[in-house]
């Protein structure tokens, strides 16, 4: 059998050793899953949310568990960008995966900001425009959901980002993804990342009161991934295909299987996100299990699943 | 062939079930054995530490064995470990053996009950802070409120074994006598001080047990146990003194007031929602004052706790 599968993807102009990354936000800055896994076996990782200024975040409860799934509402809590030029950036320094910041705020000035002073980073890949949380009372959200505003802030953070690759993390909490993904191809973004979580609500029925401090969170898991996969095809079908822009698919992803539909969907590299804070090595295991599948279908390199499902479309 | 992959998995430990009992109404206890590698891991296990066990791939038990109050939430899937500490850990060679007591609430304990000797359990630990016994300490004061009960049994293990020159002394609330986590209910308990709690008296330690309901011992909240014996024993060097609690929070919040009007040093172990116990997901903020300042910052229960300096915390955020 042919064991000499090619492992490695081009995302964006970047090549990377696999595609697997770990998702914002369930991953921490860097070091935090070290002890519970090898990070240098990761094709790509996405830092947590970083805000030009540190942010408390919201009271808790933060978290609930549904079926399937959880929701969060964490609320961007993040050391700020000074901390993490301090803290963080001389541990990714020494990472093997290809790093992407998210960045988050509440005005584009903000976002800039934080894209201007990482810019020259030799350390970082690139940037992952972060404007879709669900849990923030301003920015997050309200910028994803207009394909104006869309197009403006990747234009504006595509300017600041120099030779870096710009991932724009959309959310599917609008009635058409495709536009959203249009908008901020049109603002200039190299890849595109799909989806965050959707916006939800869970009701104590003792106190008929919601059991997030912030009423509403955001729901993730493997609850979410089938329509995950319909939307990460969606896009590909509709816009990323033609545009040749990557898609980053994620969305409740817990298996090498899971990871496979999304290639097949249409996305060139896939994030992990929940499934990590129950199995911490997860996306190890991902690249393994994929690997495997490769050898299995005779297939050379993961890289040739991207946007290859079958029938009529 | 397959390409091997190794997965570094130095936190993730499977743990042999050695038994899984019924200890009370809805209290069972788990014994766990960890050999090899996690019988080191957990050999250093602190008091007050925790672990997060996965139960997503256990079963339902038959209806017929579900409580009725659980029976609708007992059909909800799980997906998250959960977090809990251990009531006692003892090292036998390379072996560590672990007693977790639970109380059956939803559908994760629920499935716990499932385990029988020779299964196998997964979980992540010893994870966060542990009990610090700080030197010249005499006397430790446990202040234990229903489920708080496990890393407060496990602290007094610990003092009976390392440290014999610190009386212990353990404060044990409830409820109701029914919802007191102990797997030997003694005759009667009469408020007083006394060897009647078996769990500890085991130890050598003297406990007091109190009941919202007066149905076992003091009636009324064990927080007024602890301020009666500081009463009693005013004249003894608040220097000496330490309390440790585990807790509703708002036994926490009463406890660590208590030992502030008396500026005794004081350990609370606190409790958050959780998705990862390993600080990835930051759920479990805990609302901390900083020093020299009127700020707040929010910690997180799992890395910064989940014992803390009871000066430390600001109480009340979930108890609202």
């Amino acid at each position: 059998m042919n064991e000499r599968i090619d492992m490695s993807v081009e995302f964006a102009g970047r090549k990377l050793a696999n595609p697997v990354f770990t998702a914002s936000g369930t991953c921490g800055y860097a070091d935090e899953l070290a002890d519970f896994m090898d990070v240098n076996a990761l094709g790509g990782f996405i830092t947590k949310s970083i805000t030009l200024k540190p942010r408390r975040g919201n009271p808790t409860p933060r978290i609930v568990e549904t079926d399937a799934g959880m929701l969060n509402a964490i609320g961007l809590a993040n050391v700020g960008l000074e901390r993490f030029i301090a803290e963080k950036l001389p541990l990714i320094a020494k990472m093997e995966p290809a790093v992407f910041v998210n960045v988050a705020g509440t005005t584009i000035e903000e976002y800039v900001a934080v894209v201007e002073r990482l810019a020259g980073e030799k350390a970082l890949a690139g940037f992952e425009l972060n404007i879709s949380c669900p849990n923030v009372k301003k920015g997050g959200i309200s910028f994803g959901t207009d394909p104006a505003q869309v197009e403006e802030i990747t234009r504006a953070v595509k300017k600041a980002c120099g030779s870096k690759v710009l991932i724009v993390k959309l959310t599917p909490t609008v009635t058409d993804i495709s536009v959203t993904a249009r908008a901020a191809i049109a603002g200039g973004a190299d890849a595109l990342s799909l989806i965050n979580t959707f916006t939800a609500m869970v009701i104590d029925i003792e106190t008929r009161r919601p059991v997030l401090a912030n009423r509403t969170g955001g729901l993730s898991g493997p609850a979410v991934r089938p329509i995950a996969v319909y939307l990460v095809n969606k896009v590909y079908r509709e816009v990323a295909r033609e545009a040749g822009i990557p898609i980053l698919g994620l969305g409740g992803i817990r298996t090498a299987s899971d990871a496979i539909e999304f290639l097949i969907a249409g996305a060139t590299a896939v994030a992990v996100g929940t499934a990590s804070f129950i199995e911490p090595d997860c996306a190890t295991q991902i690249v393994g299990g994929l690997h495997d599948y490769c050898v299995r279908k005779r297939i050379a390199s993961p890289a040739e699943l991207t946007g290859t499902l079958a029938g009529p479309a | 062939m397959t390409q091997k992959h190794e997965s570094r998995k130095k936190g993730c430990h499977a743990a042999a079930v050695l038994s899984n009992v019924r200890a009370g109404e809805c209290f069972w206890k788990m014994r766990l054995r960890f050999s090899g590698e996690a019988g080191g891991a957990f050999a250093r296990f602190r008091p007050g530490q925790f672990i997060e066990f996965d139960t997503s791939d256990l079963a339902i038990p038959a209806t017929e064995s579900i409580p009725n109050a659980l029976r609708d939430g007992a059909r909800r899937s799980v997906l998250l470990r959960r977090p809990f500490s251990f009531s006692d850990v003892t090292v036998q060679g390379d072996v560590t053996l672990a007693d977790l007591l639970y109380c059956v609430v939803g559908p994760a304990s629920l499935r716990m009950t499932t385990l029988r000797a020779g299964d196998v359990a997964s979980l992540i630990g010893p994870l966060g802070n542990g009990f610090t016994v700080p030197a010249g300490k005499r006397t430790a004061l446990l202040v234990v409120g229903g489920m708080g009960l496990p890393p407060i049994r496990c602290l007094a293990r610990l003092l009976s074994t390392e440290h014999k020159d610190v009386e212990a002394i353990a404060f044990i609330g409830a409820r109701t006598v029914a919802s007191l986590p102990l797997e030997e209910r003694p005759a009667a308990f009469d408020g007083g001080l006394s060897l009647s709690v078996p769990t500890f008296a085991t130890l050598g330690v003297h406990s007091m047990v109190a009941t919202d309901d007066g149905s076992a011992g003091h009636r009324g909240p064990v927080t007024e146990c602890l301020a009666r014996w500081l009463q009693e024993n005013v004249d003894r060097d608040r220097e000496s003194l330490i309390v440790y609690a585990c807790g509703p929070e708002r036994m926490l919040e009463a406890v660590a007031q208590i030992a502030a009007e008396r500026d005794i040093d004081c350990q609370v172990s606190m409790e958050r929602r959780m998705a990862c116990g390993i600080g990835l997901c930051q759920s479990c903020a805990i609302e901390c004052r900083v020093e020299d300042s009127t700020e707040t910052v929010y910690k997180l229960c799992c890395q910064d706790g989940p014992v803390f300096d009871a000066r430390e915390v600001v109480f009340g955020a979930e108890t609202a």
